[in-house]
């Protein structure tokens, strides 16, 4: 009896081990990358309603820009409006230290005038901008940005832009910092704002 | 007479046979966003409720206030948001549809005026089998709370 017991217990390892052998494939997968890598970003010179803008000028300022257009229905306001939402919980004299640009990927339709009064409905501060639709694609470009017209998906002279909806965060000394994903929310877009006022 | 009451009798049934779906369809939280006085388009949200048995879909919706008013979607592609058209949206039987910011949205192409807060925007709402119905639907402004909850990079 015991050693029926015993013979039965040695096949149950056995086939334990051969079956370890055979199907036990620990999966190598490389630890996750620390760092995400930021695409190199840099300075612009676009048109605003108020004249040219050089973010070279606003070294000593964080900056913030978003890359929609006006047309969006729903993207850029939620953008828009959590960016708006951060920054009136800032002090005054944060605010003295924040610049937060729209930037346009649908050059041919937003006129700098039509973009300050759309980004001025989200924060009087925000700044709207636009360019030639070669500016645009380079700036873009730098920042990682990904839009593409889609013509024949909207009624009347409408058409969308697919576009990346990240932000960007721009330190004093003109460095791309972080990118913030389209829907973090707007205590969470404040706090980075702080952090990166007091290390940048 | 009697042969009348008869054809009532009859015709009061059928209709009760084949109410249409819009009388199984309600709709909750309706909201049209409150957008930029100049913008060219905005969208309303709400969620769809379907009391019945089988799956309805919403084939198409109305309003005055836009030129155009189409059913869209986004698809959110690697942090690339596209949006785009689609030709219904399912209620699935005895659940619901949620129409919100970042996914299904009703959206109001080419405002014929600026939106103001508080208006009252009538919605005429479609389903498959013809039926329709009304909903009244306010402008509000977007409230931060509300948005979707998501990591940073």
């Amino acid at each position: 009896m015991s050693n029926r017991f015993l013979v039965g217990v040695i096949a149950v390892l056995i086939s334990l081990i051969i079956g370890l052998g055979l199907f036990w494939k620990p999966e190598l997968t490389p630890p996750p990358a620390a760092v995400s890598t930021l695409p190199p970003g840099g300075d612009f010179l676009l048109q605003s309603a108020d004249g040219p803008v050089a973010l070279s000028s606003y070294r000593g300022s964080l900056s913030i820009l978003n890359f929609g257009y006006s047309y969006c229905p729903d993207i850029c306001p939620t953008n828009l409006t959590v960016l708006g939402a951060a920054m009136a919980q800032l002090e005054p004299e944060e605010r003295k230290k924040l610049a937060v640009f729209f930037i346009s990927v649908d050059p041919r339709r937003d006129t700098p005038e039509h973009l300050k009064t759309y980004v001025q409905f989200f924060d009087p501060q925000i700044i709207g901008l636009t360019g030639t639709p070669a500016e645009i694609a380079e700036l873009a470009g730098r920042y990682g940005v990904y839009y593409a017209e889609q013509p024949a998906e909207m009624a009347g002279d409408g058409y969308a832009v697919d576009h990346s909806a990240d932000s960007y965060i721009v330190g004093a000394d003109g460095r791309l910092l972080a990118r913030m994903a389209h829907g973090t929310p707007p205590e969470q877009v404040l706090a980075l704002i702080r952090q990166y006022m007091q290390t940048s | 007479m009697k042969r009348l009451s008869v054809l009532f009798a009859a015709l009061s049934l059928s209709g009760a046979v084949f109410a249409g779906a819009a009388d199984f369809v309600v709709v909750h939280e309706p909201y049209v966003r409150l957008a930029p006085p100049n913008a060219q388009a905005s969208a309303a949200f709400m969620v769809l409720k379907n009391g019945s048995d089988r799956e309805i879909k919403l084939v198409k919706a109305d309003n005055p206030a836009s030129k155009f008013t189409e059913l869209h979607t986004h698809i959110n592609d690697n942090g690339v948001m596209r949006m785009r058209q689609v030709p219904d949206i399912v209620i699935p039987a005895k659940g619901e549809a949620m129409l919100k910011p970042g996914g299904l949205h009703v959206m109001l192409i080419n405002m014929k005026a600026p939106l103001s807060e508080g208006q009252v925007v009538p919605f005429t709402l479609t389903f498959d089998d013809g039926s329709s119905k009304q909903v009244e639907v306010k402008v509000m402004k977007m409230m931060p709370a509300a948005m979707p909850m998501k990591h940073v990079h």
